[in-house]
């Protein structure tokens, strides 16, 4: 905890609680104890009092009481001699602020004129709005709880210049955030150089003067404990339930703009009680994580070029890019189109020029949100039929972000660039291809698009990995072969991750209970070597889908202490599986079929049941339609098998399963296959061959019957007997 | 999107009435045209002069017997598209897949429930689809669930050769759903129709759609290896085949 700021805020909410109590009791002096206080058309009472404490405050002389609260949580100042000062002080110290802010501000409501202009807009050179009424907290609220705005930025202090002053403001308004501007320090506010530089404000255009008093800071606090009130259902007086509504879902940050005061730092530790950061341009020290705010409290100095992204990074807000901005229309259904030759206007990569695509992660500094560079000639710059090489070279930063992810995010590249009307594009890693039709070139359509459409869709599906997103794209020969080594390598680095990736290697597994709507105490344990059984998930994709969403239906288990290695118990996977499946699935094997076997819900790709006569198992993937040697077709084994229960002899799995080392390698594994249907055999023939070469069995694929050589287990028997297959020579199942 | 398939007997003149077609519709209607070489012993890309790159059947047993390390970590889906994008011929008028050389002993089911959807989705992308089918048309039955619209069964004016384009329209008796209306057309036509060959027709239950008449031009271009495109445009066949395409409601 920085002693400094500590300090600095105390000794601020001393000096503003005193201000406090001199302005209240000269108001109630003055007009008498009994006259009414009030935000103009707000019924939340006055909101910071009425929200933290509950308070019903209408009088001046009610706000007596407000006041005795503020005193009460007055933290002494910290001594010279205190060096870690507790974080807990400056944050009573932050909330007396408010109480006293709350004061001086309903105190300016008693006053005629009014020194607040009612209306939503400034006009007639008035500049300041005071609360809002209670019209446009509703209209401009639900903005903060459906996501059209994220949340706001309290600015208060004033920029070097003007000009910087509009610059933050409008990159403000780009990220769809409210500005509230408040607190002018030497008689300069944002507010002011805004409205000398001509800049229209208002609620209508997100720019927000609320007044010069460092007090009216307040009426950005009040409007975010009015919108835990009326949309997060917190009750009044609830001060746990509305702080934590605004710390999970108002992403509101300070900007503390030049010189930064006491009663400033006060104003800054009040907003780290609703977790709100502060970020300041001037150096005032830093608070860095201590467990109130998301990541950091306060964080100085930041230039102001970089103020915004750093306030957003720092307040963990997610950009969410809801329109991709291209010229052309942008959507799954433009998926599958082939841009003819005649109607191409260029074509990137393919067969004749060189290409790839590479995505992977850097640090926060490096990384510009939304950046694209076209290094290399633009679409409008070559002629029509142009062939040239692309690179498209994607960099992404994220608090969340871990190498594993960077496949993940890659491929989905592919789908993302088809969506664009007039966009074709084939493969990924180094064999790509791409074309843009002469429609959508004369459309507006130009390679800085792929950036776009890029940045929007990272942000959109993987927004919880990924905070940041800059896109380069190299359209000279000379530019992407200078760089193609350096993805080559990378795609080799993650083949041979993937490739090492085993189930002793990780501490973890993840679970999936998706289908737990289906059946509800089924529960897919997803190791690096067994994917879930719909073979949609594997291991990486649970660790990334666990990142987008925490409490989601994917979760890590410790593996913990092994019981049971060869069959593929633990005691931590034990554990998870019995409490998730609603304590009906005490022990729990990955590697086995016959001792307490994986159970299933109903998405598995494959089944594999004993056929007990062949010492071995049949493998049956769903779309096969006819009849199986266990004397079922797949439909009725599915139920055999299916809905969460533990079946000895039988699994539900995916096809990539059976190719694993982990497949039922507690009876012996893929050498125990004795029947699959043909079309399952014939796609998993490499693998097989494989498993066949490192048994020392060459033609073990061949030993395997299908439909065409047997439909009975008898049959089964009577073929595997004939080509001497190695499941009769195996241990017995049972 | 419209599709013609023609089939027929080897050596009616398949690929030649194919071809005219094609240059029919490029020149009257559109050119997003997808002309579909489903025959294995491959020449209407010759007819129609251009040169073929790899073959689906190539493309095929190169995804079937490749370890399970494909490319780029991409999925044997992708990897088939990739390879049947890139291997599309793309000609001045039309762009031409050719299915290439028969599938060897083994299950083919797997590659090609692969290949159907792939090939139905390339599809879409074009006003035609003209296929050049096998006599035993395995491509209509087995590698695409594609509605043909117009299916044209080519036979010469012979007795014979219409029961055998009878049969081969009956081979397709279980794709009845997927099938428009079927028609006959006779190739290399002299004269008027013989009686018995009428009779045939009727028998058979055939429309007869078109006759196309015996055409010098075609048989020496044909010998000197010229594409159709290089035949005038007021020959004999490719006027017929004019008038039976204004027949057809396209």
């Amino acid at each position: 905890m920085s002693r400094i700021i500590a300090t600095r805020a105390i000794r601020g909410a001393h000096k503003l609680v005193a201000r406090a109590e001199r302005e209240l009791e000269a108001a109630v002096a003055e007009k008498g104890p009994d006259t009414r206080v009030e935000f103009p058309n707000t019924g939340y009472y006055l909101p910071i009092s009425h929200g933290i404490l509950g308070l019903r405050i209408e009088t001046l002389g009610g706000l007596r009481d407000l006041l005795a609260e503020a005193k009460g949580l007055l933290p002494p100042v910290p001594s010279d001699t205190l060096w870690l000062p507790y974080l807990g002080n400056t944050l009573d110290a932050g909330m007396a602020t408010l109480f006293a802010d709350e004061i001086i501000e309903a105190i300016k409501y008693t006053r005629t004129p009014l020194p607040y202009l009612p209306e939503t807009n400034p006009r007639d050179g008035h500049l300041w709005l005071g609360a809002a009424n209670d019209v446009i907290m509703r209209e401009r609220g639900i903005e903060f709880v459906d996501n059209t705005a994220p949340g706001f930025a309290a600015c208060v202090g004033y920029c070097p210049t003007n000009e910087i002053a509009v610059r933050i403001a409008r990159e403000l308004q780009e990220k769809n955030l409210y500005v509230f501007m408040s607190a002018a320090t030497d008689g300069k506010s944002m507010a002011q150089q805004l409205a000398e530089e001509g800049i229209e404000m208002g609620w209508e255009t997100r720019l927000v003067p609320f007044g010069d008093d460092v007090t009216a800071t307040i009426h950005a606090l009040g409007f975010s404990t009015r919108v835990a009130l009326s949309f997060g259902g917190a009750q009044p007086g609830d001060y746990q339930r509305v702080l934590r509504y605004n710390k999970n879902r108002v992403f509101a940050f300070v900007l503390a703009l030049g010189p930064v005061d006491d009663e400033k730092h006060a104003q800054a530790a009040g907003a780290i009680n609703y977790g709100f950061p502060t970020i300041a341009d001037t150096d005032i020290d830093n608070i860095l994580p201590t467990g109130i705010c998301t990541y950091e409290h306060v964080v100085s100095p930041v230039p102001h070029d970089r103020i915004v992204s750093k306030a957003i990074e720092v307040r963990g807000l997610k950009i969410s890019v809801t329109k991709v901005p291209i010229p052309v229309p942008f959507g799954p259904a433009f998926q599958g189109e082939r841009i003819r030759k005649e109607d191409m206007y260029v074509e990137l990569a393919g067969t004749d020029k060189h290409g790839f695509e590479y995505l992977h992660g850097t640090s926060m500094e490096e990384v510009e949100d939304g950046k694209v560079e076209v290094i290399g000639p633009e679409i409008d710059e070559v002629a029509e039929g142009s062939q040239l090489p692309l690179a498209l070279w994607i960099e992404v930063a994220g608090r969340q972000m871990q190498p594993d992810f960077e496949p993940i995010l890659e491929r989905r590249v592919h789908d993302f660039m088809n969506m664009a009307h007039g966009v074709f594009h084939m493969g990924q890693r180094d064999i790509n291809w791409v074309r843009i039709s002469k429609e959508a070139k004369d459309k507006g359509f130009r390679f800085e698009h792929f950036g776009s459409i890029i940045h929007a869709k990272l942000h959109g599906e993987f927004g919880k990995i990924v905070d940041k997103v800059q896109v380069k794209i190299y359209t000279q020969e000379k530019e992407v072969m200078d760089r193609i080594d350096t993805a080559r390598k990378a795609y080799r680095q993650r083949d041979e991750r993937l490739a090492g990736l085993t189930d002793e290697a990780v501490e973890t597994f993840y679970s999936c209970t998706l289908c737990q709507s289906f059946a509800p105490n089924h529960v897919c344990v997803i190791t690096p070597e067994r994917s879930g059984l719909c073979g949609a998930y594997n291991w990486l994709d649970g660790k990334a889908a666990h990142q987008i969403n925490p409490t989601g239906p994917n979760q890590p288990i410790l593996k913990a202490q092994a019981v049971d290695p060869v069959r593929g118990q633990w005691q931590g996977i034990n554990e998870f599986v019995f409490n998730a499946s609603h304590k009906t699935l005490p022990v729990f094997s990955a590697y086995s079929i016959i001792d307490n076997p994986m159970t299933s819900c109903g998405c598995f790709e494959c089944i594999s049941c004993v056929l007990p006569s062949t010492n071995g198992i049949m493998t049956v993937y769903r779309n096969f339609p006819g009849m199986t040697p266990s004397g079922m077709k797949f439909s009725t084994l599915a139920g055999t098998v299916g809905g969460g229960l533990q079946t000895p002899g039988f699994i539900g799995h995916s096809k990539r399963y059976v190719a694993s080392n982990k497949f039922i390698s507690a009876e012996g594994g893929a050498k125990r296959i004795v029947w699959m249907n043909r079309e399952l055999k014939e796609e998993l023939e490499p693998e097989l061959r494989r498993i066949g070469r490192s048994e020392g069995i060459e033609s073990f694929i061949e030993m395997i019957a299908d439909e065409t050589v047997a439909v009975t287990e008898e049959e089964v028997l009577a073929y595997i007997t004939r080509m001497n297959h190695p499941a009769l020579s195996m241990p017995p199942l049972f | 999107m419209k599709t013609i398939a023609i089939a027929g007997k080897g050596g009616t003149g398949k690929s030649t009435l194919a071809a005219l077609i094609i240059r029919w519709l490029s020149e009257r209607k559109s050119r997003s045209i997808l002309a579909v070489d489903a025959d294995s012993n491959v020449n209407l890309n010759d007819l129609l002069g251009v040169r073929l790159k790899e073959t689906i059947g190539a493309i095929r047993e190169e995804m079937r017997t490749r370890i399970s390390d494909l490319p780029g970590g991409m999925t044997k889906q992708q990897f088939l598209e990739y390879k049947i994008q890139t291997s599309l011929v793309e000609g001045p008028d039309f762009d031409l897949v050719a299915m290439g050389r028969p599938e060897g002993p083994g299950c083919y089911c797997y590659a090609n429930n692969l290949l159907q959807d792939i090939l139905r989705t390339l599809a879409g992308n074009y006003d035609y689809v003209v296929i050049d089918n096998e006599a035993g048309m395995e491509h209509l039955s087995r590698r695409t669930s594609q509605v043909i619209d117009y299916l044209l069964v080519v036979s010469d004016a012979t007795t014979r050769g219409i029961a055998t384009a009878g049969r081969i329209s009956r081979l397709l008796k279980e794709l009845e759903t997927r099938i428009g209306r079927r028609y006959l057309v006779l190739n290399r036509v002299s004269g008027p129709l013989p009686g018995p060959v009428e009779a045939a027709i009727r028998e058979e239950n055939f429309a007869l759609l078109a006759a196309i008449p015996e055409d010098a031009a075609l048989l020496k271009m044909d010998g000197e290896g010229i594409p159709i495109r290089s035949m005038a445009a007021d020959s004999p066949a490719q006027l017929a085949v004019g008038r039976m395409m204004d027949g057809l409601n396209l």
